[in-house]
């Protein structure tokens, strides 16, 4: 009777395993094996062990949009959680303006990444709003062309993706600071913990769940960021703001390099499995020792 | 709520504090402390509407001619006008593509939430080892971007002949979000008490009945949370549809607005427009539903 039940509930399983099995894992393992290949995407191909990796290695374009893709990621996990951690400390501490405040914060998520990255392309043009802006302020001097010089770029890129998702960080802070044990906090306001006592002794430790949450979303996340390089600079200036996605992408679908472009995204999988690994288990680590 | 109880920063310092410090209460502390609480919530204010600024900045813009733009280009709005809209409406073709966005989203949210409400029920309940590693195996996916599976899904859908079709992409968008959809439901289902259950089974309930009767109307409000969180994902996709789709009159608003906008020449009184009509049905739902998109973005991240 138990023992028919439980066939039965595995039985619901088939639906799931069937698409994701078809439609993810057998795509991820071929993968794998076209990186091996020489294929063009055509019917033809040869199996060619690591050439192409030999290749990527080779290529100093590959290397740099590695370099891009990680540096890209350590800026904005850094500034977006630090953002949204001040933002839900300060908005935890004030009530009353909590809650407009905290879904007026979130309002640039339910955007596309696309459509953020057009309106952005246009506020960073040199003659757009952020120039305006510094220009009404008289602050003429620091007008740049942001998008247009390699220094700068990748970290105009990345301030677009910041301000899309530091309102996700802060809703995520937020949802944790509210979760915090009221008589916790009370007893440390009796004790007289006040301003960056408290918030270092006592509401820094108890944040270290969301703080995980929070960094390890942010990172994949940035790590396989594609619409905001492509629309606002396209690899530009000057290879300044290629990524690995950019690189699959065209060499995949545009380059006629089908293996390399697959070899390239096989490089990126890794990279996403061992950053988010390592620091999520260091992450893990620090929230048992607290 | 909470923090009300406990606000030391109006009202009447505690006098332990004052202990602790070991510094005499200068008047100096005691008038800044008065004005850091209100001064603290207008910088917060400030903040917030710098942060919307880009946001409010397009609303505006989109709504005025394009030569009083030129004229000045952060200036408010001297009359409104709705015909950058209606220009911009026609020329992305957005009335039909967001048709289409909104198939494709509705078919792929009905497969994903189906499909791994369904897988989550036996990987919660049953505790062999093999089940804890097709969750594992499920778990995993979501670390996986949708770049190292895009080169070999063109060549499977092409061979399966579901390139340039909803059915592909559905199946696609399902694949790609059962992970997020079976770490949701199986957690969510873990922390409900078997006892009901156990009851069902000795009266004689079978699993399927047992999983509708009594699983899947707990599962409504983890519903709604996935929901608007995946919805958005869907809707907002531009890759997917934009390799999987070539068929024009299939394409999705995102496709549609990414060939229409050129950034290179950019004319902000025909990409704001576009852009703001690319996420208003978002946005109309967001101010109805308020409340759950916000539980829905914040809620599942925390529980883990």
């Amino acid at each position: 009777m138990i023992h028919r039940r439980r066939t039965a509930m595995a039985a619901f399983l088939l639906p799931a395993i069937a698409v994701y099995g078809v439609f993810m894992i057998y795509p991820l393992v071929r993968g794998v094996y076209l990186s091996l290949t020489n294929s063009l995407g055509g019917p033809r191909a040869d199996f060619v062990g690591l050439e192409q990796y030999r290749a990527m290695m080779d290529k100093p374009q590959v290397t740099a949009a590695l370099w891009h893709t990680v540096l890209y990621a350590i800026v904005v996990v850094v500034v977006q959680n630090a953002l949204g951690l001040l933002f839900a400390s300060m908005l935890f501490r004030r009530p009353k303006v909590r809650k407009v405040l905290s879904v007026v914060l979130l309002t640039p998520t339910l955007i596309s990444p696309m459509m953020a990255a057009f309106i952005w392309s246009y506020l960073f043009a040199p003659s757009g709003g952020i120039n305006a802006l510094l220009g009404v302020f008289g602050l003429d001097g620091l007008q740049h062309v942001w998008l247009g010089d390699p220094s700068t770029a990748l970290y105009a890129v990345a301030a677009v993706n910041i301000w899309m998702f530091a309102g996700y960080s802060c809703a995520i802070f937020l949802a944790s600071y509210m979760s915090m044990p009221t008589e916790l906090l009370d007893a440390a306001a009796v004790d007289g913990a006040t301003g960056w006592r408290r918030f270092r002794s006592v509401e820094w430790p108890l944040l270290a769940p969301a703080l995980t949450v929070n960094v390890t979303l942010s990172l994949i996340g940035s790590l396989k960021v594609f619409e905001f390089p492509l629309v606002l600079t396209n690899g530009g200036p000057a290879g300044s703001t290629d990524t690995l996605t950019l690189l699959v992408y065209r060499n995949v679908f545009g380059g006629g390099k089908f293996a390399f472009g697959i070899a390239v995204s096989v490089l990126l999988l890794a990279t996403v499995v061992v950053l988010s690994s390592a620091t999520s288990s260091l992450l893990r680590l620090r929230e048992r020792r607290i | 709520m909470t923090s009300e109880t406990l606000t030391p920063r109006s009202g009447p310092r505690p006098a332990a504090d004052h202990r602790r410090t070991g510094s005499s209460p200068g008047t100096w502390r005691t008038r800044l402390r008065r004005v850091r609480g209100p001064l603290g919530t207008a910088l917060l204010c400030l903040g917030t509407v710098l942060f919307v600024l880009p946001f409010l900045f397009t609303i505006t813009t989109s709504l005025r001619t394009a030569a009083d733009v030129t004229r000045s280009p952060l200036g408010l709005p001297h009359s409104l006008t709705l015909k950058n809209f209606s220009d911009v409406f026609g020329q992305m073709h957005y009335g039909p593509s967001a048709l289409n966005t909104l198939l494709i989203t509705g078919l792929s949210c009905v497969c994903i939430t189906v499909i791994g409400a369904l897988a989550s029920y036996p990987l919660a309940r049953l505790t062999q080892n093999w089940s804890a590693w097709v969750y594992r195996l499920f778990i995993l996916g979501t670390s996986v971007p949708v770049f190292v599976v895009v080169a070999p899904l063109y060549l499977l859908m092409r061979d399966l002949d579901l390139l340039d079709s909803y059915t592909g992409l559905v199946l696609i968008y399902t694949a790609l979000n059962l992970p997020l959809a079976v770490f949701f439901y199986t957690s969510f289902i873990r922390s409900i008490p078997v006892d009901l259950e156990e009851a069902a089974a000795l009266d004689g309930c079978g699993a399927l009945r047992t999983f509708f009767t009594i699983i899947l109307p707990l599962l409504r409000p983890v519903t709604s949370t996935l929901l608007t969180f995946i919805s958005l994902q869907i809707w907002n996709d531009l890759l997917v549809p934009l390799v999987f789709l070539q068929d024009p009159a299939k394409r999705t608003v995102m496709v549609n607005a990414y060939s229409f906008i050129d950034p290179h020449t950019v004319q902000p009184t025909t990409l704001f427009p576009a852009a703001l009509l690319g996420v208003l049905p978002l946005l109309v739902i967001f101010i109805f539903l308020q409340r759950q998109v916000v539980a829905g973005i914040s809620a599942g991240a925390v529980k883990s």
